[in-house]
């Protein structure tokens, strides 16, 4: 379970995120959305330890971000929306490298290596410097990395970007997969047919506040006159 | 061609913008301006001494002609070395390139805009010596009205031939010798050309001195007898002085009618090459090379490795793969001993190479101290280790997120530094036992001091970068370029080894060889555990907070 308790970030005296509270259940895809702007970028940045937490805290698998990082942030996995990292390495030393961090067993790395960059279609690839990459095989190789040490909570900021269809069912399934394990599958998104499609629960946030938090059925209820997600989203996200 | 004038504005605008630039960059620009002033002048003060001086000693023999001759040769030499850079980083390896050719422009008019940028600072360095060059050389002759009216229609003239004729050569080798290909070779023979090009000069003049210079004596005699031989491959430079100096004749108007018009020449020549191939060399240049896949040597690559070392190994590959770490952190600081290799060898029948056995009768104390300042230069600036952090740029959030200790991050940063730098005090190591012929008590004291210079030095230009350091680049060069941070690095040094020296210097209780390498070697050792904690203490603070 990932708790986030009152969590407020400012930067130069104007909020980002304030007050937030989100709580984040075993065995879901959980979808968080928000116009640009909104405060996902800067709320996923603390969930995962790039930016301190100003006030409140962040629990993953009851482990606080702030007062153990190390142990929480081996715990998950992360994709960052920017893919266009460590461009000098190529595919299999980046991968390599990852496997060092979280020290993952050298008949483990070996076995998810292959598999992960194959479901990818980047296996043959894996020679090459990440630069000669095109940007959905750079988010591929990215993908694969978290994936390698099998982390239980999986972090995702707009993880589908990029992908080619394909690929993007496969990314789908094994997200799938594990939620269905009882792990974890946090993601950020702008495209809402995925959401509807793939989440099991949702939160919407705007100006740094979650305007709403349930599951799929939850939100349709409570939204009846709006038949379809895109309106539901224009309306709660429209500028008060 | 209001297209092309469109570009070039907005090129400029991009490349000379303040927009973005840090207030400490600003008032650096300030400080540095106002410390280039003394050196300004005493350099016009020297060159006003120098044309003078040869005036007077040309003037008999009719050769006068040659001092002018002689700075237009140093002008087309210093046009091309700067614009090789210059010119292949705007026209083929600017991020923007692309984003140009989308647009509907003809190549010409990119060709232009391109140019503007490495054409103004042509003019910089143009203005600031050949300007006052031909001022002076006009004070020295009397000269009148004419000359002071050909000379500054020369003087604008002068960066265009260079100019044009390296880009034409550029533009081919990109076209047909599919050096574009090889983007990151390319940049690191680049980088390299001025490194090479100091030292083969150096080689060269040391070849050369043997010579006994009679047969200049004979062209002295004859008029303008200098003149040709000096110019024999210059004839633009030829054509110029030849205007200058007889402003008032018909020989002198021509001169002047056939510079312009080769000028014009050229800059049409220019237009029209860049017009027919310019897209030919860019295009297709972000693609890089991709290699056949061999499985079984990436399933060798698949090792264990502890974390620090996994850190390291990251670090020096992307410091040797990137072109601009390549030539500014590795070749930059292999420069010097490398240059002084080359000078032993040149010189190693000469009192150079006794130079081990007169180390051994200087004062002990005076050895230590002159050895210590030896290391400061040789490995005291170190850029490894004060572009650390900002060398990650945008990936450097990648250490917030992943379960890496700060403090593992950092040392595996020192390490690099400290590695790199090994380099350099084995290249040292090597000329002092083989070729200067130290004796082994005076190399080895030498070593101890130069390791423990090298850790501190490796983490004081890391604090400095975690302090202030600079991620939001676009091209790696930004790292080094506009930044103050080697020259900070350098004052501090400066200040505290300095002051060590003088301190050391003038107590007389410390004294002999080895009491001053004991007394020095401690205290390194305590600024080492000082700049550890401060580091500690630092990162604590800034690690997760700059971004």
């Amino acid at each position: 379970m990932i708790e986030l308790k009152s969590i407020s970030k400012s930067f130069t005296g104007k909020h980002a995120v304030k007050n937030l509270n989100l709580t984040i259940p075993d065995g879901k895809i959980f979808g968080f959305l928000g116009p640009n702007g909104a405060g996902k970028s800067t709320t996923i940045k603390m969930m995962t330890g790039i930016l301190p937490i100003d006030e409140g805290s962040i629990t993953i698998n009851g482990v606080d971000i702030t007062d153990y990082p190390m142990e929480a942030k081996h715990l998950f996995g992360y994709v960052p929306d920017r893919s266009d990292i460590f461009l000098r390495l190529k595919g299999i030393e980046y991968l390599n490298f990852i496997a060092d961090v979280f020290q993952v067993s050298i008949e483990e790395r070996k076995e998810k290596i292959e598999y992960l960059t194959k479901s990818f279609g980047i296996y043959e690839a894996l020679d090459d410097h990440i630069q000669t990459y095109s940007h959905g095989m750079r988010q591929k190789i990215v993908v694969s990395g978290v994936l390698l040490h099998d982390p239980d909570v999986w972090i995702l900021d707009e993880p589908l970007s990029g992908l080619d269809p394909k690929s993007s069912h496969t990314l789908k399934e094994m997200m799938r997969e594990h939620a269905d394990r009882g792990k974890i599958v946090f993601f950020s998104t702008h495209v809402l047919e995925v959401v509807e499609q793939l989440c099991d629960e949702v939160a919407i946030i705007n100006h740094g506040h979650v305007q709403f938090q349930g599951n799929m059925t939850e939100m349709k209820q409570q939204f009846q006159d709006d038949d379809n997600l895109e309106r539901l989203f224009l309306e709660l996200t429209e500028n008060e | 061609m209001s297209n092309a004038w469109k570009l070039m504005k907005i090129m400029v605008k991009m490349q000379l913008s303040w927009a973005g630039k840090s207030s400490s960059e600003k008032v650096g620009y300030v400080i540095m301006a106002f410390a280039l002033i003394p050196f300004g002048a005493l350099i016009l003060f020297s060159l006003n001494n120098l044309i003078g001086n040869l005036y007077n000693a040309l003037e008999p023999t009719g050769n006068e002609s040659v001092i002018l001759a002689l700075f237009f040769i140093l002008m087309f030499v210093i046009f091309i070395v700067t614009s090789i850079g210059t010119v292949l980083s705007s026209f083929y390896f600017a991020e923007d390139v692309e984003s140009f050719i989308a647009l509907p422009f003809h190549p010409y008019q990119i060709v232009l805009g391109k140019s503007a940028v490495p054409f103004l600072s042509l003019y910089g360095l143009n203005a600031l010596i050949l300007l006052p060059v031909l001022l002076f050389y006009g004070l020295h002759s009397s000269a009148g009205l004419l000359y002071y009216l050909f000379a500054i229609l020369l003087w604008a003239v002068t960066p265009v031939i260079p100019f044009v004729l390296l880009s034409i050569v550029l533009m081919f080798l990109m076209r047909f010798a599919n050096i574009s290909k090889n983007k990151d070779r390319t940049k690191i023979i680049v980088g390299m050309f001025g490194f090479i090009f100091a030292i083969g000069i150096n080689v060269v003049i040391r070849l050369d001195s043997g010579g006994d210079g009679s047969g200049t004596a004979d062209l002295i005699r004859e008029q303008n007898g200098l003149l040709e031989l000096v110019t024999g491959f210059f004839p633009t430079a030829y054509f110029s002085s030849i205007a200058l100096t007889q402003p008032a004749s018909v020989t002198g108007v021509l001169y002047l009618m056939l510079m312009l018009g080769l000028t014009i020449g050229f800059a049409i020549l220019f237009l029209t090459v860049g017009q027919k191939i310019y897209f030919k060399g860019v295009l297709g240049l972000s693609g890089g090379t991709r290699g056949r896949f061999n499985e079984s040597k990436v399933q060798k690559t698949i090792k264990r490795k502890p974390i620090i070392y996994s850190l390291w190994l990251k670090e020096m590959r992307i410091i040797f793969r990137t072109p601009a770490f390549f030539t500014q952190i590795v070749v930059q600081s292999l420069f010097f001993p490398v240059f002084l290799l080359v000078i032993l060898f040149m010189e190693s029948n000469t009192s150079l190479a006794s130079l081990g056995s007169l180390l051994t009768q200087l004062e002990g104390k005076k050895l230590v101290l002159g050895l210590f300042g030896f290391t400061l230069l040789s490995v005291g600036m170190t850029p490894a280790s004060f572009s650390s952090i900002s060398r990650d740029g945008k990936s450097w959030f990648n250490h917030l997120h992943l379960p890496i200790a700060p403090q593992t991050v950092l040392r595996s940063k020192i390490i690099t530094a400290f590695t790199l730098n090994l380099l350099t005090i084995a290249i040292l190591s090597f000329a002092a036992l083989f070729l200067v012929q130290v004796s082994f008590k005076i190399w080895l004291i030498w070593l101890l001091l130069a390791l423990v210079t090298n850790w501190v030095t490796s983490i004081g230009g890391l604090i400095i970068d975690l302090y202030s350091p600079k991620l939001d680049w676009t091209d790696e060069r930004e790292v080094f370029k506009g930044r103050f941070i080697g020259l900070a690095m350098l004052a501090i040094e400066a200040t505290v080894f300095g002051t060590l020296i003088l301190i050391l210097w003038n107590v007389s209780a410390v004294n002999g060889i080895w009491v001053t390498a004991a007394v020095l070697l401690t205290f390194l050792i305590i600024l080492a555990a000082a700049c550890h904690a401060g580091l500690k203490r630092l990162s604590d603070k800034r690690y997760y907070s700059i971004h």
